[in-house]
């Protein structure tokens, strides 16, 4: 009995978590010339989502372009993802957020969902 | 003499075996952003839309942890517009409220007080200056225009909860 509420409370605590890693990322030297790239983690506890939008931004949160491997992520509840961004080396200095969004399917119900996001700063 | 040079080869192998031992261990920020219940619109009446309880609503709690002081604030906002609905004929009326329903410190008391207000007062910035988690409620109200009646269908608001690495 115990057991079984333990693991109810683990399921509940953890069901809809997103967390990106690490905090303060910093652009690399990439294999191709005047590019950078960053090496970022990205875990999806949410049940809910599966896809994650990925953006680089300014300090004015405006968007940057940039490569990655897909710019909106697929992943599976409790997959850890490892990805690439990519930017050339003239963004990368204005370059202050790596972002990623979580991705919203239309309900069924009239809820209002939560979106979550998460940014990482280059410092 | 063998056994001296025995006995000599044993305790510098002791010796040296605990002289290369060593722990190392990186403490890495992160934040984490839980949807701990989600919200849904009760229907008081025919021209409103509302989280709260009272009218058969569910407000929607998020929990926010960060493993480390200093290292993130956190960006809470209630809704300003369906996401998605039946086409409305006049314009709806949003308001909100985001508030701290508990903390995991007392620490972290003082961060209502210091929160910023932004986006006419529906996107709430706390810092997080201590390591732990906040349990954040978003409340929301839609009033459709003119008190005129919302049409049947699929109703979505999406709140939103950011973690922004300082």
């Amino acid at each position: 009995m115990y057991r079984s509420v333990i693991l109810l409370l683990l399921l509940c605590g953890s069901a809809l978590a997103h967390d990106m890693r690490p905090t303060y990322p910093s652009w690399q030297i990439s294999h191709i010339p005047d590019v950078k790239v960053a090496r970022m983690e990205l875990f999806n506890k949410r049940a809910d989502v599966e896809w994650y939008e990925i953006g680089v931004f300014d300090v004015n949160f405006k968007p940057l372009p940039f490569v990655s491997r897909y710019s909106v992520l697929k992943i599976p509840y409790l997959t850890q993802v490892k990805f690439d961004v990519y930017v050339t080396e003239a963004n990368s200095i204005g370059a202050e957020y790596i972002c990623s969004i979580s991705k919203l399917q239309a309900s069924e119900d009239n809820r209002p969902l939560v979106s979550s996001k998460i940014c990482s700063r280059f410092k | 003499m063998k056994k001296i040079l025995i006995t000599m080869s044993l305790i510098l192998g002791v010796v040296s075996a605990h002289a290369n031992t060593s722990i190392t261990g990186t403490v890495e920020s992160r934040c984490e952003v839980v949807t701990d219940i989600s919200g849904y619109f009760g229907n008081p009446n025919a021209y409103t839309l509302t989280t709260l309880p009272a009218s058969n609503g569910q407000i929607p709690q998020i929990r926010i942890t960060s493993t480390l002081a200093n290292a993130y604030k956190a960006l809470v906002s209630y809704p300003t517009s369906f996401s998605s609905s039946p086409s409305l004929s006049n314009s709806v009326a949003f308001t909100g409220t985001v508030a701290i329903a508990s903390a995991s410190s007392s620490d972290m008391s003082g961060y209502a007080a210091a929160s910023t207000v932004t986006n006419n007062g529906a996107m709430r910035t706390y810092y997080l200056t201590h390591a732990g988690t906040i349990y954040v409620t978003v409340a929301s109200t839609a009033i459709h225009g003119g008190n005129k009646a919302f049409p049947g269908g699929q109703y979505v608001a999406v709140a939103e909860a950011s973690c922004i690495a300082q």
